[in-house]
């Protein structure tokens, strides 16, 4: 396995002269005087330091070891337990924190960053840190102040760690069917009473208290989605002094044996009248989620693309190395008994097929944390607006898209290393199997794509969508002039012309066909994200084209550009010629004769 | 895990009805291979599937292999089950009479294939690795290494391997460095080191007869100087039987993502005695004669992927409950539908469905061809040969790729579920991950098509196909019901042969074209000869439903997976056209120092 290197330079290019941090965070109200770029800097070269010398060397060794439970005890991996008191020290819990509660205050496209370099050192322990900053947000948006103080500062410093409670045995995309339930006590408090499954870092020896965060029903709530509320349950009472007691009555049951991130314990969560305190108002507690969830959710994104990353700088490294037949136009290394394997075009092929996705999806996280920060930090309500429905339209692409690329990315990195790559000790086949996850909790792909075609475009009517579409089709009108662009703008064009097509002929078919919109959802969210890799690989270039013959930096940049739009962009074509063909196809089969 | 049943009924369906079993077996000459003795061999074989072999799979991932100095141990009930399938002759099957075998077709044994590869694929590789080395000493070997060694490996009393790759040679074998050096007696002293070795060492048998590649002393370089070598772990005593120790060793096993029932082993050659079989220096050709029924084996692979992962999917669909189908209610009385009433469920498990019935047509269908290359003569077996020649690359690529893809959407039928061990899901990914590297890459695989079977012919290779597919589109060119898919399946395959033209031409400016269209020009391949075989059997389908059929439902299926496959999944061809038009260009550009910073 290659050394992790953070990819700095990549990242600087993007926040920094894509997205033009700088000019952002000194417009908006919430962060003008709080972050500048000196310190953002010194954040980023600090999480790829020790995200690439304490964490990802841990991570090949924690996945064969794994997590331990013994009687209600989750021990983690070797070695972890000291790295998260790095962390902590670091206050990196507290990143993106409310600074109000002794949070750091730091935006989102900063933190995205982070969390990639995290992830890309491991996924496992990545959760443990970013599952508390997830219940943390979910704290200081909907929770009293009093729960505030007291759980959040604690949270931010790493003392404690967090963890969501959702999923339960028989209900998991379906939360209106959870059975727990919370009886509420004299004194405000409520009785939590249930079990939850899958509960990500629900039990560990990191720290002294556990933070949960419930879904539950009280006893009169009305039945399915709307009767769901969302409680605050430490697994460790917690005096008024901030003191942990007692255990709660929450335990963890069993841990569960997976396929990868063994080194995240995911745990059976047992609640026998545990103490909990409401967060948000009564049976509003799915909406509560939601706001965390375009947070989660993007996160979710990153941990996928951010395991290419790594499972890229192995393969590139290999095949640099790896000696094997000769380049198709006469030896290159004709010292040697063989060619490295980069000289084959189709061993290229994969490098660049993870590449143009990786960088892609950076891009696209950072675009999409952009739009969260300033929903989050600026003071114009119609600037907030915008910046809102453009989060609602592009969260369940960031989390589905980005994870289902990252896992070609993946499988691609896997294959350049041919049978090497399915053994265990070169690292390229965990990648595999610990981003395979990343499709599936946090909403499942399919069911991101159902968020997306139901409720995002089909349910407004396509507003949203035009709301991109005018987007892309102002850049491109922009740039008409650009030469660097020209051929890429034509393609562009293109595709969201494609996009186009299929959100109209979705929104009709779905007027008298229930299904249209379930038959269409995947294919059309795989169409949506090309084109919006599209749309930034064509402002990754409008930025590199100029330097290119300074710097081969961005030479390169322009190179895998046209890589993208030559390779991977035509794919549009067949996704819009399999979109309407309509739901027919799926529907007409019975369920016996399958 | 997922209870696994045989497909018995499609299997009869691709035998009997689509692929006309009966007249084939009596061109070959094999009348004994009757529809009732293929049934009840099949069905025999099932049994043996259903009710040994996979209940040990889960298992046996969970246990692995087990290495120490005395060897490797397989999983608990492996052994068992081995003697099991010798005793009932299986492993005989398929070879000549005069080896001891019932000398039925290559084709009957692959049905056999297919189930014991979705029942437990980490076990079939013990017997299945036999068939390399049986046939090295059957083609090449003398009557005195064939008598020594064939009978016992027919029986399955012992088993086989092929020992290529080592730790510096894996796709390019040409720079491997084994030797053999001759001794008095006419045997050779190997000595070397080999990686990969599937089966390498095992405890079902008491011998393991391994066929070495290795140089002799003054060998030319590259591919042209490698020979074959038999060198058993037992040298075999004056009455055949397992006898001294030969100084082969297995160092150590690999610890993998999938396949943890089989044992991965360095094995550790030290001056070990062998024997050499075919000529000098021509190690490679004498493979790959049978190479390509070596492939068609690996590509079973995809497929048992495929079935037992929709298998496993379709009894989840049925039962898990989530939400209500959007046109209103299916299970009132419950509080949620069952999730198959989801169109993206179905998507899903629709998908598996085409690649799992598709590629079963395809490669039954290579079984018979495989027939023919065996038992065929003249003008039949050559023109047999080719065709074989041209659809092994797919099989082994195309039906693993979209075997891989059809598992991994079986897991993600089952949500989070999919992802934890005991469901069984997550295994079948794992273990079929690896049909995508041995045996020759997807890349290597897709290099073969293009580089070395389609365009060194001049386009000849890809006819053999083509052929087929157009006689078909004009035979049914009438046929109002097939309209939709004769229509398509025409345009694609003329497209085909266009895109071949062109990327001939630019290959000639630039050997890179190849190598960076291949790929794509594999996958492309491969979606059409599934509308080819999808089409076929559309059509067989509809006429039993316009004769009248009790079974209404399952050849209604077949027409509507049919549709679907064309609908949903074949436009992928048109993405790959699209890619391989782009050229080569993008993909080459990028200095090699540049690819990170």
């Amino acid at each position: 396995m290659a050394d992790y290197k953070a990819p700095l330079q990549d990242i600087r290019f993007v926040m920094n002269e894509v997205f033009e941090a700088e000019q952002l965070w000194g417009s908006l109200a919430g962060t003008k005087d709080a972050v500048d770029m000196e310190t953002a800097d010194a954040i980023l070269e600090e999480a790829g330091k020790i995200t690439a010398t304490l964490l990802a060397p841990l991570s090949r060794e924690a996945d064969e070891e794994g997590c331990h439970f013994d009687n209600g005890k989750v021990t983690v991996p070797n070695g972890f337990v000291e790295a998260y008191q790095t962390f902590a020290e670091g206050g990196w819990s507290g990143l993106t924190g409310n600074p109000i509660y002794e949070g750091m205050g730091m935006p989102k496209m900063l933190g995205a960053q982070y969390e990639e370099m995290l992830y890309s050192a491991d996924i496992s322990f990545g959760l443990y840190v970013c599952l508390t900053s997830g219940a943390a947000l979910a704290i200081d948006a909907h929770a009293s102040e009093e729960l505030k103080q007291k759980y959040l500062p604690k949270m931010y410093s790493g003392e404690w760690t967090g963890a969501m409670d959702l999923t339960e045995p028989h209900s998991g995309t379906d939360l209106g069917m959870i059975r727990t339930k919370a009886e509420p006590n004299a004194d405000g408090s409520y009785s939590v009473t249930g079990t939850k499954i899958f509960i990500t870092g629900g039990e560990n020896n990191l720290t002294d208290n556990i933070i949960h965060l419930v879904l539950a029903k009280l006893p009169d709530a009305p039945a399915g989605s709307k009767g769901i509320s969302l409680f605050l349950v430490p697994r460790n009472s917690v005096d008024e002094n901030g003191v942990v007691g007692e255990n709660n009555n929450v335990s963890c049951g069993s841990i569960e044996h997976k396929m990868g991130i063994k080194a995240s314990a995911t745990c059976v969560m047992n609640f026998d009248g545990a103490k909990g305190w409401l967060v948000g108002e009564v049976n509003k507690g799915l909406a509560a989620m939601f706001t965390m969830m375009n947070y989660e959710r993007l996160s979710v994104g990153i941990q996928g693309f951010a395991a290419a990353e790594r499972s890229y700088q192995n393969a590139r490294e290999y095949a640099l190395d790896r000696i094997q037949g000769r380049s198709a136009n006469g030896p290159v290394s004709a010292e040697k008994q063989a060619d490295p394997i980069i000289v084959h075009a189709d061993v290229r092929r994969m490098l660049l097929t993870m590449k143009a996705y990786t960088e892609g999806s950076r891009a696209f996280s950072t675009y999409v944390a952009r739009y969260l920060d300033i929903a989050k930090f600026s003071d114009d309500a119609e600037q907030i607006k915008a910046a809102e429905a453009m989060v609602a339209l592009l969260t369940p692409i960031a989390k589905a898209y980005m994870t289902d690329r990252a896992l070609d990315s993946c499988i691609a990195g896997q294959q350049v290393f041919g049978g090497h790559g399915f053994i265990r000790e070169w690292g390229q086949e965990q990648l595999v199997r610990d981003t395979r996850i990343t499709q599936i909790y946090e909403g499942t792909n399919g069911i991101q794509a159902m968020d997306l075609m139901g409720r995002k475009i089909v349910g407004n009517g396509g507003k949203l969508f035009e709301m991109f579409a005018k987007e892309v089709s102002d850049f491109i009108e922009s740039e008409s002039e650009n030469a660097a662009l020209s051929g890429m703008l034509q393609q562009l064009a293109a595709a969201l012309s494609r996009l186009s097509d299929a959100t109209e002929a979705v929104i009709a078919a779905s007027q008298n066909d229930a299904d249209a919109v379930g038959a269409a959802a995947v294919e059309y969210l795989d169409l949506f994200g090309l084109t919006a890799y599209g749309y930034m690989w064509a402002k990754m270039v409008k930025v590199a084209a100029p330097k290119a013959e300074q710097d081969i930096f961005y030479a390169n940049k322009v190179k895998t550009a046209k890589f993208f739009f030559s390779r991977l962009l035509p794919k549009t074509v067949s996704l819009l010629e399999c979109i309407k063909s309509g739901s027919a196809d799926m529907m007409e089969l019975e369920a016996e004769n399958f | 895990m997922p209870d696994y049943k045989a497909p018995l009924r499609d299997i009869k369906f691709l035998m009997d009805e689509v692929l006309d079993s009966e007249t084939h077996y009596q061109n070959i000459g094999a009348e004994d291979a009757s529809p009732d003795m293929v049934e009840a061999i099949v069905a025999e074989g099932a049994k043996f599937c259903e009710e040994v072999l996979a209940p040990i799979n889960q298992s046996g991932d969970q246990e692995g292999c087990t290495w120490s100095e005395d060897g490797v141990k397989t999983p608990a009930g492996f052994k068992e089950a081995y003697q099991q399938f010798v005793e009932g002759g299986w492993p005989a099957m398929n070879a000549p009479v005069e080896h001891g075998g019932q000398g039925l077709p290559e084709s009957i044994n692959i049905v056999l294939s297919e189930l014991i590869g979705t029942a437990n694929w980490s076990w079939g590789m013990y017997p299945g690795l036999s068939h390399g080395a049986r046939a090295t000493i059957e083609e090449h070997g003398t009557p005195e290494q064939q008598k020594t060694y064939l009978t016992k490996l027919v029986s399955g009393e012992w088993t086989g391997t092929m020992c290529l790759t080592e730790p510096q040679c894996g796709s390019d074998l040409g720079i491997l460095t084994t030797k053999a050096e001759p001794n008095a007696d006419g045997s050779y002293n190997i000595t070397g080191t080999k990686i990969f070795i599937s089966a390498g060492e095992h405890d079902m048998v008491d011998n393991i007869v391994h066929i070495v590649l290795a140089r002799l002393p003054g060998a030319p370089e590259g591919t042209k100087g490698i020979s074959l070598f038999i060198v058993p772990k037992h040298l075999p005593d004056a009455e055949g039987n397992a006898g001294e120790r030969n100084t082969v060793t297995c160092g150590s096993i690999e610890h993998k993502m999938g396949i943890h029932g089989n044992a991965t082993c360095v094995m550790n050659f030290d001056a070990a005695k062998g024997w050499l079989i075919g000529p000098e220096n021509k190690g490679l050709n004498c493979m790959f004669t049978f190479m390509n029924v070596a492939r068609i084996g690996t590509s079973i692979q995809g497929l048992a992927a495929a079935e037992g992962s929709f298998q496993g999917a379709l009894a989840y669909a049925k039962e898990r409950q989530a939400m209500r189908s959007l046109t209103g209610p299916k299970n009132p009385e419950g509080k949620a539908d069952p999730i198959i009433v989801h169109p993206d469920v179905r998507r899903m498990l629709l998908t598996q469905k085409a690649i799992s019935e598709g590629s079963r047509a395809m490669i039954y269908h290579a079984a018979q061809v495989a027939d023919v290359v065996q038992h065929g003569e003249g003008d039949a077996q050559k023109a047999a040969d080719d065709l074989l020649g041209f659809m092994t690359p797919i099989l082994k690529a195309f039906c693993t790729e979209a075997g891989y893809e059809a598992a991994n959407h079986g897991m993600q039928v089952f949500g989070g579920h999919g992802f934890i061990q005991e469901w069984g899901m997550e295994q079948i990914v794992r273990d079929t991950r690896i049909a995508l590297m041995y045996e020759g890459t997807t890349g290597i695989q897709a290099l073969d098509l293009l580089g070395r079977k389609v365009l060194m012919t001049q386009g000849a290779s890809l006819r053999n196909f083509t052929k087929i597919v157009h006689k078909f589109c004009q035979e049914n060119e009438g046929n109002e019901q097939l309209k939709p898919f004769v229509g398509t399946l025409n345009t694609l395959n003329k497209e085909w042969g266009d895109i071949t033209m062109k990327v001939g031409m630019t290959a000639m400016q630039n050997r890179d074209e190849v190598g960076a269209a291949s790929v794509d020009f594999l996958m492309y391949s491969g979606y059409v000869c599934l509308a080819y075989y999808w089409a076929l059997m559309a059509k067989v389908a509809q006429e039993k439903l316009a004769a009248g059929t009790t079974e209404e439902g399952f050849y209604t299926s077949k027409v509507q997976t049919a549709k679907f496959y064309f609908d949903r999944i074949l436009p992928r061809t048109a993405a790959h056209a699209a890619m391989i038009a782009n050229g080569g260009e993008s993909i080459m550009a990028v200095e090699e120092e540049n690819f990170a910073f």
